[in-house]
């Protein structure tokens, strides 16, 4: 089972001290399961330890590290060596930052800046129904849940964003529309005015081209599209 | 000339969070809820509090639902209790697992996306050593959110705090506490994105670091996991309880280390050596695979180490196997969807048709800053730090004792963190309107040497080294020798850190800075956890010494570990808290020193 890769990584690169850019070139010998976000600890301890890059839980629960890879924006610490000469066949990867923020340095973006939509998506329950029963839980059966428990699984990670072909500046943006969605189908949540106002104003679901790009990348598999469709026919507000 | 370093910004506040994942925003969450008008920061390391590795948890959250007619909280605190090897502080354990339906609650009414049964009520499930009846048969007492139940909190803890207007400062360190006289006034903090050196000035500090799991080769913990929270603390001439007390699964992914849970064991999973033996049969013919975690545990790393492992060459590990293909495939499909989906995604192995490598795996810190049951930190006389408190995994108040049983991690940062916000309410309505002064003493210097050494060496080989150390020295199994060679080790080890040249100065997210810090926090928390090792003369829960394979009355203790000269380590004790079992009341004597046996 043992084989290695020669890779080459071309990095774009960005110091803010100087505000340069430029694209360097790293070249590795890696083993087929080595992840990319492994690839990149390798050039810090090898070659090159200012490289810059952003991880955390490194299996693909908190999107700290997605990058574009090849142009695709994926979570580097999801993907393979092997499995990405297979899928984009070549051993030679362009590594970009995403281009939701303004980036930091290298591959760093300020991903503050890009959940700034998502808090506008008041990412929790506005105001809750009331409930017959004081310390108890509401009641959701398996089935209403089942309804809106995929949009629960996102992790803003922000592939879905990078991805959609809608003008970011227009738009609020997949992940945040989700969030939003997830709180208008929660039968949890009383506040539906505000958050129906936010999904069919200025930035909300009709600037989606439906492209389905974010469903395409979602690393979570997320059929982000899907739930964005469910909002432009109108199924949360006859009136639209 | 060394480097110049300066303060470039003070900011106030009434309570300072440091650390945004579960337990932190939970806390924050109680003091805005009762008074909105509080101004807190919370500081995370990660670049959003959603990143928190809070949001990694899994399997589910342990709580006695008072609606259920079989369990008993005083069932749930027998169970914790022997699981901690005796070790945990009963009144502690009471509190926690009274407190804890009523936080589910809390969650449940705030959004969270628990998982429903067919009457819409909350979804149970099992866990190992959580026990109907003092042991009887297995309770069902967890409710989960999926296989993501951690990441349900953290999204409704931050959610909760976003909503009560928690001031966040994403993506920076604290270096350094502030004390004016005895009381602490805040921190000293690193903004990474900016480069910039901050001042808060604070009337409450709340310690929320998070783990050390990085001191190890291989780890279920997140790269920010680097015992920062333990460090500060130690510096600030502040002891850490039960250093040694640290947390091993049985079965990580090699190589991330990521979690293959219980389940493959429980649906028939077996584990075999390079030989393909199934060889848990020797070491426990009637459980095999089933044995509790640290028995597991132990019999992987014994067939590694005597040359029965298997070396994965791409991260350099060795493992041994565990076998899967001749289970059916609805079992494949239904009941470890989630685990199959990890082999394939980071072994690229189809788990019905291949073997799958796994080695234990770094997964929990018991041991962190000692508190008391407020969550306010004490120091090395057991008297609290005015203005200090400290929750989450970086703290140890202890509800743990030496070995945590799965669910209940989580089911701390929340009771704990509610019960912080408490205490810091009834702190702040007697503090001082504005902060004391007070200012940075040690982080500029600390700074300047690094920025300013011009030797060589590379921080991740370093780092690298340690880790591959404290994994082979002070992991699963212990031994007099063998401890003593790591703590010699560790001070070549800092030696050599001393001498790393950075090869870039400037400031402003520079992560060979910051991973240059990292590197001390790690080699003072791996002195610390291999003092604890070496002095712990016994067996108790996780802490295994081949050479004292028993548990000991001698040591039933905790221990209080402090060290603000590397290498100087002054070991003191604590006494375990059994006031359930003093207090005499129904079934007390089941909280006696009991044997840990399942």
């Amino acid at each position: 089972m043992e084989k290695n890769y020669q890779i080459t990584l071309k990095i774009h690169r960005y110091d803010p001290e100087t505000e340069r850019s430029w694209i360097q070139e790293y070249r590795l010998n890696a083993g087929r399961i080595l992840r990319f976000v492994d690839l990149f600890r390798k050039i810090n301890d090898e070659q090159d330890p200012s490289l810059a890059w952003n991880s955390s839980c490194e299996h693909g629960q908190c999107g700290s590290c997605a990058v574009r890879i090849n142009g695709k924006p994926m979570l580097s610490c999801e993907l393979l060596v092997e499995n990405a000469v297979a899928y984009f066949n070549t051993t030679c990867f362009e590594i970009e930052p995403l281009a939701i923020a303004p980036v930091v340095r290298d591959l760093i973006v300020d991903i503050e800046k890009a959940y700034e939509k998502v808090d506008r998506a008041k990412p929790y329950i506005i105001k809750a129904k009331p409930q017959g029963q004081t310390a108890a839980e509401y009641a959701i059966t398996p089935q209403e849940l089942e309804k809106y428990v995929n949009a629960t699984r996102c992790i803003n990670c922000f592939c879905c964003a990078e991805a959609c072909i809608s003008s970011p500046k227009a738009f609020l943006g997949p992940n945040a529309l989700l969030a939003g969605i997830v709180r208008v189908m929660d039968p949890r949540e009383q506040e539906k005015a505000e958050r129906l106002a936010l999904l069919y104003g200025d930035q909300g679901v009709r600037r989606c081209h439906s492209s389905r790009a974010c469903s395409f990348v979602c690393p979570k598999e997320i059929d982000v599209a899907y739930f964005i469709a469910l909002a432009k026919t109108g199924r949360f507000n006859p009136q639209v | 000339m060394p480097t110049a370093l300066q303060t470039s910004a003070t900011l106030h506040c009434d309570m300072l969070i440091i650390g945004a994942g579960g337990a932190g925003m939970r806390c924050a969450a109680e003091v805005l809820e009762k008074r909105p008008d509080s101004r807190v920061i919370a500081l995370t390391k990660v670049p959003h509090p959603q990143k928190s590795h809070t949001a990694t948890a899994q399997g589910g959250l342990a709580a006695v639902d008072p609606a259920d007619p079989a369990d008993k909280i005083i069932y749930h605190m027998f169970d914790t209790w022997k699981g901690s090897d005796c070790t945990a502080d009963q009144n502690v354990v009471k509190k926690i697992c009274e407190a804890a339906w009523e936080q589910i609650i809390w969650l449940e009414n705030r959004g969270m996306h628990f998982s429903r049964n067919q009457d819409g009520k909350l979804s149970k499930r099992t866990f190992g050593g959580h026990t109907l009846n003092f042991g009887e048969r297995s309770a069902f007492r967890a409710v989960f959110e999926a296989d993501r139940t951690g990441k349900g909190i953290m999204d409704t803890a931050w959610g909760e705090s976003m909503k009560q207007g928690v001031s966040f400062l994403n993506q920076c360190i604290t270096t350094e506490l502030l004390f004016n006289g005895d009381q602490c006034v805040g921190a000293m903090v690193f903004l990474q994105k900016d480069g910039k050196f901050v001042r808060i000035l604070s009337r409450a500090t709340v310690l929320a670091t998070g783990g050390s799991g990085q001191v190890f080769k291989v780890t279920t913990n997140c790269r920010q996991n680097t015992g920062d929270g333990l460090a500060v603390v130690l510096q600030a001439g502040l002891p850490v309880l039960d250093p040694e007390a640290v947390q091993f699964h049985p079965t990580g992914i090699v190589g991330p280390g990521i979690l293959a849970s219980e389940t493959l064991r429980s649906v028939g999973g077996i584990l075999r050596n390079k030989d393909l033996e199934p060889f848990m049969e020797r070491y426990a013919p009637k459980m095999k695979e089933l044995a509790p975690r640290d028995l597991v545990a132990r019999a992987i790393e014994t067939e590694i180490r005597e040359g029965r492992g298997v070396l994965n060459p791409d991260h350099n590990i060795e493992h041994v196997w565990i076998d899967l293909r001749h289970l059916p495939p609805n079992v494949h499909a239904e009941q470890i969807p989630e685990v199959s989906g990890f082999f394939k995604k980071y072994v690229n192995l189809d788990p019905q048709k291949e073997l799958c490598p796994v080695r234990p795996s770094n997964h929990y810190h018991m041991g962190g800053i000692p508190t008391n049951i407020s969550g306010q930190v004490l120091n090395r006389n057991q008297d609290p730090v005015p203005g200090l408190y400290a929750v989450g995994e970086c703290a140890a108040a202890s509800f743990h004792g030496f070995n945590r049983l799965g669910t209940n991690s989580i089911l701390e940062l929340i009771t704990m963190g509610k019960a912080v916000g408490e205490s810091v309410l009834d702190f702040l309505q007697t503090a001082p309107q504005k902060p004391a002064e007070a200012s940075a003493e040690h982080t500029f210097s600390l700074f300047s040497d690094y920025l300013d050494a011009r030797g060589s060496g590379s921080i991740g080989q370093i780092r690298d080294a340690l880790r591959t150390l404290m994994t082979a020295k002070v992991g699963v199994f212990r031994i007099e020798a063998g401890i003593s060679e790591a703590i010699a080790s560790l001070k070549e080890l800092k030696e050599r850190a001393q001498k790393v040249s950075l090869s870039h100065k400037g400031l402003a997210m520079n992560q060979e800075l910051v991973q240059r810090w990292e590197l001390d926090n790690l080699l003072a928390v791996s002195m610390i956890i291999a003092r604890g090792a070496l002095e712990r003369k016994e067996s108790r829960g996780a802490h295994f010494r081949e050479d004292f394979p028993d548990r000991r009355d001698e040591f039933n203790h905790h221990t209080l570990a402090s060290m603000s000269v590397f290498g100087d380590v002054a070991l003191a004790r604590r006494a375990v808290d059994m006031s359930v079992f003093s207090a005499g009341g129904n079934h007390h004597e089941k909280f006696n020193l009991i044997e840990r046996k399942y």
